[in-house]
């Protein structure tokens, strides 16, 4: 696994040493609501099986091994940045922006070419809406 | 101003920095509302708020039933108000209305009555036995720990913030609470319950804001006694090290990646529909939702044509119409994450056998870019799509041949968190579900989560439970008092330990 970033990437972690005064450090993590994405934090100890995997202007990148396992040699992974929102506690995330992972060469998903299954379309619904009354069996739910 | 302000020291007000934020209605992309943006020197008034009233206010010191009676009196307003923060709830955070009214508003509320009967129920005081020599009556008192943070995350806005507050201040802490940046909306409905049940000033105070120093702040400020978080578990991992610096108590709820085993002895109907319900739920935004589904090869193909002929039926559309399943995902850059997923396992090899794509039908005024079709893969345990937690509509089915490789498949993850098992042999299905290595195992159900049951995770999914009366406890400092019940020196080890002269 071999991740770069992108100048985008750069710019922004440019910005970051300049507010914090601590040593920097990327971590790709993984699960819940970030999914696996790159964080950015101040005085971080990357784990017992982290190893460093990249740098972005400068600033080492480090993921874990179970996560080296699964990208192993040079995947391309880039680190990017998004105008989004993120609730990583990531430095940049002061700045209304996050950092993202990217496939090979930095480009962005191809949407056109992804495969779709043949199976039926679920039903979509924007009408007038009915009574927003529970069903029945959701309102005699009672948990102890 | 924001229209959604801070609460800190029992007043709404803004962020110092007067920054405020956007949040969106995920389903529209249209901007609901502007939220003050709090930073670090906010989230530090907060904890000395929080600070203040735990060591000089009332709280800590009312009696557990006089607390419950507030708590109760919080439950009863946002029980009043239900139909009004389901939908705040469902606007902001993108899921269904049915979801907001039968699990996030009514589980909040049953969340503060069930903390309410800790309150009274719960013993402050245990009778620890008599020690012979020296003659000793030993106590145990359960105490508060003071200022507790809590961080909660996007996908149960409201009900997160209600595990978070609840048991805090059940047991007589204050709390500082900060709910995710895209949903803060709920929260502050929350906020709004206790401040007409009219907790003392202080006692919990609420931070909004992307969390990058308010968060920090919240997580290792001195005066802070525990932090609790529900999140990923690389900012569980952030949250333990900031925390470490004044040796917090610590509690994490963080990710997953469960398995939902369909034993070739189960009811397939049944089994079909809940496995469907174990990942589809919310679009898979559930930290416990089973998004592996290990399938007996005895009855494999049938199961999978169930599945896949279902996920179809499964209705997608305006998320605040009461006959819709799926809403969006709660940003687009949840549906890119989706894709990237799904991109990857089909760069690994997985077989697709439904979805994989955005919807293409979806009603004019929806934004097509935050929905995802349920998607289903045919996938090997080590790909990244079944290592990985997604957290979007996809789910992994991987065949096996008996039990033992079951449990194995199972537990062949970083994470620990729920799981399933679905048989009609009862005692079958509880031999598998104790060699499972997760916080919660559901037989022939999926995503059953009671306040009064714990919750939490093994391995990477987390550190201490939540709910019941285990995570009440989770909320109380361990005091033992030793009582030396003799009357003169022959009562006493010190004189021959030490010196018979002192």
């Amino acid at each position: 696994m071999r991740v770069t970033g992108t100048a985008a990437a750069a710019r922004i972690v440019e910005q970051a040493k300049r507010d914090r005064r601590g040593v920097l450090v990327f971590t790709i993590g993984t699960g819940c609501c970030e999914s696996t994405a790159p964080f950015l934090y101040e005085d971080f100890w990357p784990g017992p099986d982290s190893e460093q995997v990249g740098e972005v202007a400068g600033v080492p990148v480090f993921a874990p091994e179970y996560l080296r396992a699964l990208y192993p040699g040079n995947d391309g992974v880039t680190v990017d940045v998004t105008d989004d929102m993120a609730e990583s506690m990531s430095i940049e995330t002061e700045y209304g922006c996050r950092f993202v992972l990217r496939d090979p060469n930095g480009l962005p998903i191809d949407h056109q070419s992804e495969q779709v299954c043949d199976v039926p379309e679920s039903v979509s619904a924007l009408r007038a809406r009915g009574p927003q009354e529970l069903p029945e069996a959701l309102r005699r739910v009672r948990m102890r | 101003m924001g229209d959604a302000q801070l609460f800190i020291d029992g007043a709404w007000g803004d962020a110092q920095s007067g920054e405020t934020f956007p949040t969106y209605a995920p389903s529209t992309g249209e901007k609901i509302a502007d939220v003050a943006k709090a930073g670090r020197e906010d989230a530090a008034r907060a904890v000395q708020a929080a600070r203040k009233a735990f060591d000089e206010g009332p709280w800590p010191k009312m009696s557990g039933k006089e607390r419950a009676e507030k708590l109760r009196a919080v439950a009863d307003i946002i029980n009043g108000r239900s139909a009004e923060i389901a939908e705040i709830e469902a606007r902001d955070g993108g899921g269904t209305i049915k979801k907001a009214m039968f699990a996030d508003v009514p589980g909040a509320v049953s969340t503060f009555q069930a903390f309410a009967d800790c309150a009274e129920n719960e013993p402050d005081i245990i009778e620890r036995g008599e020690s012979p020599f020296p003659p000793a009556k030993s106590i145990v008192r359960r105490e508060p720990f003071g200022v507790c943070s809590g961080i909660v995350p996007w996908n149960f806005p409201f009900l997160m913030a209600g595990w978070k507050i609840g048991p805090a201040i059940a047991a007589g802490n204050t709390v500082v609470l900060k709910p995710a940046s895209f949903t803060s909306l709920s929260a502050i409905e929350m906020v709004k319950a206790v401040e007409e049940a009219d907790l003392p000033p202080g006692v919990v105070n609420l931070i909004t804001g992307p969390g990058g120093s308010a968060g920090e702040e919240m997580a290792q400020h001195p005066l802070v006694d525990k932090v609790a978080f529900t999140g990923s578990t690389e900012v569980g991992r952030r949250i333990m090290q900031l925390a470490s610096g004044t040796v917090k108590k610590v509690t994490l709820e963080l990710g997953g990646k469960s398995a939902n085993i369909v034993l070739d002895d189960a009811d397939l109907d049944l089994a079909a529909a809940g496995v469907l319900w174990g990942t589809f739920f919310h679009n898979g935004q559930v930290c416990e939702s089973g998004t592996r589904a290990l399938v007996s090869r005895k009855i494999y193909d049938e199961f999978v044509g169930m599945l896949v002929e279902r996920a179809g039926k499964i209705v997608i559309g305006d998320n605040m119409d009461m006959a819709t399943d799926l809403g969006p995902l709660v940003s687009p850059s949840q549906v890119d994450t989706t894709e990237r997923y799904v991109k990857l396992g089909l760069d690994e090899g997985a077989k697709l056998l439904c979805g994989g794509a955005k919807p293409t039908n979806l009603a004019a005024g929806l934004d097509q870019s935050a929905f995802y079709l349920p998607t289903i893969f045919e996938a090997d345990n080590s790909m990244k799509i079944a290592q990985e937690e997604i957290f979007g509509p996809v789910l992994c089915v991987i065949p096996f041949d008996s039990d033992d490789e079951a449990i194995k498949i199972a537990n062949d993850s970083i994470y620990g968190l729920g799981g399933g098992v679905w048989s009609k042999n009862v005692e079958r299905a509880h031999s598998v579900a104790a060699s499972m290595r997760t916080g919660t195992v559901w037989i022939n159900d999926y995503h059953m989560i009671t306040p009064t049951q714990p919750f939490g995770g093994y391995k990477q999914s987390g550190i201490g439970r939540e709910l019941g009366d285990y995570g009440y406890n989770e909320y109380r400092q361990i005091k033992h008092v030793w009582q030396n019940t003799a009357t003169d020196r022959n009562g006493y080890l010190h004189f021959a330990a030490l010196s018979g002269n002192i």
